[in-house]
C-alpha cells in the first residue's frame, strides 16, 4: 500500500502536473448539502493527495472601490484589508503614490514608520506563535504568548491611539509624533520582549507537545520548489533563501538602521517557529536603535490632492511576506488603477504543495504555519477516494482530530 | 549587478521586437507583443534567473486589456506589459512559472481574459459562486458596483 | 421551575459560536484577545464552542458578502432557540469603510435579526465584554 502511495505522491507532487479533474463524484450528493469551503482536500486513507483552494470569502471589491475614492481616503481603506498587518498596507500604498509626486518624506517620519512597522511585526509573530500553540493542542502557550503581546499593543496604543488599525500614515509623513519622554520606556519594554522571545524559543525546542507536532513536519520543501512557486517572506527564508525586502530593496529608514536577516535551513514547521521568534528579537533591536537615534524635524509634508499622471509600484515586508502595490494615475483626484497583492496569496501554492503527502492530522498545523488569515481555517471539505467518503469539518473539529491522533491518551475537551 | 541585468534585458527585448521604457531608477517597463510573450518570459526566467514573479495585474485600456507581469530582481522592479483584445485569451505562463497559476485566475475573474494552458482556467478564485454569467467582469470601467450588488442580492430588502 | 433553571444557566454561562463573515480579522483578534488572561471573558462564564448546535449566542464579525450570505443564514438556523445575535464592529453594522464596494452588503441585519451591535473599528476587548454582558442583563 505504501509503495503505491509513494508512487502516486511522486506523480502528484510534480509541479507541472496540476490536473483539472480531481473531484470524482461519489454516490448521491444532495445539492442542498453542498457547502462552499476554503479547501477541498482529497485523501487516500490518511494521506493527502491533492488540495484545491477556493478563496473569495473575504473578497470585497477594494480595487474597484479605490478607483472611485480620493487618493487619501484609499489609504485608510486599504489599511483595513487585513487587521494584523494594517500599517504596512497603508505604508506600501502611500509609498507607491508618493513616488509619483516630487515630494520627499522627512527623515523623522521614516524612522517613526520603521518603529511602527517593527512593532506590528512583533505583535503579528506573537499572535501566530500563540495560534500555533492552540492548533497543536498546547493552549497554555497560547494564553501566555497573547498576554505578552499586550505589552506591544500598549506601546502601539500610546504612540498612535489604537491597537489594531493605527491610521498613522499620511502621504509623505505620519499623522502623529512620538510622545515626549517615551524612549527609555520603549527600550526597557523591548528588552522584556527579547527575554520572553528567548524563553519561548526554549519551549518550542524542548517541549514534547510542540516537538511532536512540528519537528520534521512538512519537510520535503526545497529551495527550487520555493523559487518556482514564487513564495515570499518567512516561507522563503525558512529554506535558506536570503529574500527580504528590507535587505534587497530597503524602504523607509531600513537603509540606515542596522538590520540582520534571519534565515533557517531545516525547511520544516519547527524552523518557521524558530525563525519568527528570532525575528521578534531582531525587531526589538531595531526598535531600540531607532528610538534612541530618532532624528529631529517635521513629521509631514503637505501634498496637493491631485496626483500627477504616471505609474509606480512599491513593495514592503509585512510580517507574512512581501506586499506589493501598483498604482496608476491619469492626473486626477482618484486613482485610475490600484493593484494590491497580499503575501498569503503568494504563499498559497507553496502551502498546497507542502500539504501533499501529509497526514490529515497535520493539516491544521501546516496550514497555520504559512500564517494565513483566520477565516481560511473556518471550513474544509474532505474527499477520501479509498473509502468513498465525503465530509465537511469546521476548523475546531479538525483541530480536535489532530490532537486525538497525536496524543490519544489525553482526555477530549468538553 | 543591477545595471548588468538591464543591459541583458535590453538584448532580449531587441531579439523579440519589444520596447523598453525606463520609468525611473529601479523601475522598467517592457512592452511585449502577445505572441512573443512566452519566449520573452522564458529567457527572463531561465537565462537571466529573474525568477520571482510578484503578481499579474490587469488593466482596462479601453479597446484592449493590458496584462502586466511584475518581476523583482534585487533593487530592480521589471514590469512586462502585453495587450490582448477584450474578447480573446492570453497565453498562460504556468509551464514556465508554476507560481503564476493563482494570479492568472485572478485576472480571469476580474477582467474576463482567459489564459490558454492554465489548468484551472474554468474555476473561480475570488468571485462568488452565484456570479451571474451574463454580468460583465467587475474591474472593467463599464461595470458599476451598485448594479453588481443588486444582481448578487446584496442590497437591503425593503422593510415590510 | 426547570425553565427558570435553564434561563439561569444560559445567562450565567453563555455558550458562544463565532462566525467570520468576510471580516479583515481586526474584530476577530480583539474577540480572541478577550479570552486571554488580561481581559478574560471566561470568568463571566462565556465559552467558545466548536459547533453552532451547542451555542446560545452567535457572534458575527465582518460585513456579509455574496459568498458568506448563505453560510451565515445556515449557521443561524442551526442555533437552537432561544438564540441571540451580536454584531461586532462597524462592518457588521453598516458595511463600515467598505460601504459601496461591489461585493459587500450593508450590514448583517439585512440577513439575520441582530440583538446587539458593538461599534468600533475594531472595538476594544473591554467594549466587547461590556456588550456581551449587557445583552445577558437584558435577557435576565
Amino acid at each position: 500500500m505504501s509503495t503505491d502511495f509513494n508512487k502516486r505522491r511522486e506523480e502528484s507532487a510534480g509541479l507541472m502536473e496540476y490536473s483539472a479533474e480531481n473531484l470524482v463524484p461519489f454516490g448521491p450528493i444532495h445539492p442542498s448539502l453542498k457547502e462552499p469551503e476554503y479547501f477541498k482536500i482529497i485523501l487516500e486513507g490518511e494521506r493527502i493527495v491533492d488540495v484545491i483552494p477556493r478563496i473569495g470569502y473575504v473578497h470585497r471589491g477594494l480595487e474597484k472601490a479605490a478607483e472611485m475614492r480620493p487618493w487619501v481616503q484609499n489609504m485608510y481603506m486599504f489599511e483595513r484589508t487585513c487587521g494584523i498587518c494594517s500599517f504596512v498596507h497603508s505604508l506600501c500604498y502611500g509609498q507607491a503614490v508618493e513616488g509619483l509626486t516630487i515630494f520627499q518624506v522627512p527623515k523623522r517620519a521614516e524612522y517613526i514608520r520603521l518603529i511602527i512597522c517593527e512593532m506590528e511585526r512583533i505583535h503579528s509573530h506573537l499572535l501566530w506563535v500563540g495560534l500555533m500553540g492552540h492548533w497543536a493542542g498546547f493552549d497554555t502557550l497560547f494564553m501566555w504568548v497573547w498576554q505578552d503581546r499586550e505589552v506591544v499593543l500598549d506601546l502601539v496604543e500610546a504612540i498612535s491611539g489604537n491597537r489594531v488599525h493605527k491610521s498613522m500614515n499620511a502621504f509623505c509623513g505620519v499623522r502623529r509624533d512620538m510622545p515626549e519622554g517615551m524612549e527609555k520606556h520603549i527600550v526597557e519594554r523591548m528588552k522584556f520582549m527579547t527575554d520572553r522571545a528567548r524563553y519561548y524559543r526554549d519551549i518550542i525546542d524542548t517541549e514534547e507537545t510542540m516537538l511532536e507536532r512540528t519537528q520534521k513536519v512538512g519537510a520535503h520543501v526545497t529551495q527550487d520548489t520555493v523559487e518556482k512557486l514564487c513564495a515570499v517572506g518567512p516561507m522563503a527564508r525558512y529554506v535558506g533563501l536570503r529574500q527580504d525586502v528590507r535587505l534587497n530593496n530597503p524602504y523607509a529608514a531600513y537603509g540606515e538602521v542596522p538590520f540582520e536577516i534571519v534565515t533557517r535551513n531545516e525547511g520544516d514547521v519547527q524552523a518557521l517557529l524558530r525563525l519568527r521568534l528570532d525575528e521578534i528579537i531582531a525587531s526589538a533591536n531595531m526598535i531600540s536603535y531607532a528610538v534612541e537615534n530618532l532624528p529631529d524635524g517635521p513629521i509631514k509634508v503637505k501634498i496637493p490632492p491631485v496626483i500627477p499622471a504616471g505609474e509606480h509600484s512599491s513593495r514592503c515586508e509585512a510580517p507574512r511576506g512581501e506586499i506589493f502595490y501598483y498604482v496608476k494615475s491619469t492626473g486626477g483626484r482618484t486613482p485610475d488603477r490600484v493593484k494590491s497583492r497580499q503575501p498569503t496569496l503568494a504563499n498559497l501554492p507553496l502551502a498546497l504543495e507542502i500539504l501533499k503527502g501529509q497526514t490529515l492530522a497535520d493539516v491544521p498545523v501546516v496550514l497555520t504555519a504559512i500564517d494565513p488569515c483566520f477565516g481560511c481555517m473556518d471550513r474544509m471539505s474532505f474527499l477520501d477516494t479509498e473509502e468513498n467518503k465525503q465530509w465537511t469539518w469546521s476548523g475546531e473539529q479538525l483541530r480536535q482530530y489532530g490532537i486525538n491522533y497525536y496524543f490519544p491518551d489525553r482526555k477530549k475537551k468538553a | 549587478m543591477s545595471e548588468n541585468i538591464l543591459e541583458q534585458i535590453g538584448k532580449i527585448a531587441n531579439e523579440t521586437n519589444s520596447k523598453v521604457v525606463t520609468l525611473r531608477k529601479g523601475e522598467t517597463v517592457i512592452e511585449v507583443e502577445k505572441d512573443n510573450l512566452r519566449t520573452f518570459i522564458t529567457h527572463l526566467v531561465q537565462d537571466l534567473k529573474v525568477r520571482n514573479l510578484t503578481t499579474i495585474t490587469g488593466l482596462d485600456l479601453g479597446q484592449e486589456i493590458g496584462i502586466m507581469y511584475h518581476f523583482s530582481y534585487e533593487r530592480e522592479t521589471i514590469h512586462v506589459r502585453t495587450k490582448v483584445a477584450k474578447t480573446s485569451a492570453a497565453p498562460s505562463i504556468v509551464k514556465i512559472i508554476p507560481g503564476a497559476i493563482l494570479y492568472e485566475m485572478e485576472v480571469h475573474d476580474m477582467f474576463g481574459t482567459g489564459f490558454e494552458g492554465n489548468p484551472w482556467n474554468d474555476k473561480k478564485l475570488l468571485l462568488p459562486d452565484n456570479w451571474p454569467s451574463d454580468l460583465p467582469p467587475p474591474l472593467l470601467k463599464s461595470s458599476k458596483p451598485a448594479e453588481i450588488r443588486k444582481r448578487l442580492h446584496l442590497e437591503a430588502e425593503p422593510k415590510k | 421551575m426547570l425553565e427558570q433553571l435553564a434561563k439561569w444557566a444560559r445567562t450565567r454561562s453563555p455558550w458562544v459560536f463565532h462566525i467570520n463573515a468576510s471580516s479583515c480579522n481586526g474584530c476577530d483578534i480583539e474577540l480572541v484577545a478577550s479570552l486571554t488572561p488580561r481581559y478574560d471573558i471566561e470568568r463571566f462564564g462565556a465559552v467558545l464552542v466548536p459547533s453552532p448546535r451547542h451555542a446560545d449566542v452567535l457572534i458575527v464579525t465582518g460585513t456579509v458578502n455574496a459568498q458568506t450570505k448563505e453560510p451565515l443564514k445556515r449557521v443561524y438556523s442551526q442555533l437552537p432557540e432561544p438564540k441571540h445575535v451580536i454584531a461586532i464592529g462597524a462592518c457588521a453594522a453598516t458595511g463600515g469603510v467598505f460601504k459601496g464596494c461591489y461585493n459587500v452588503g450593508q450590514g448583517i441585519q439585512d440577513v439575520i435579526p441582530v440583538d446587539m451591535f458593538i461599534p468600533g473599528c475594531p472595538p476594544r476587548p473591554e467594549a466587547i465584554m461590556y456588550g456581551v454582558l449587557k445583552l445577558l442583563g437584558e435577557v435576565e
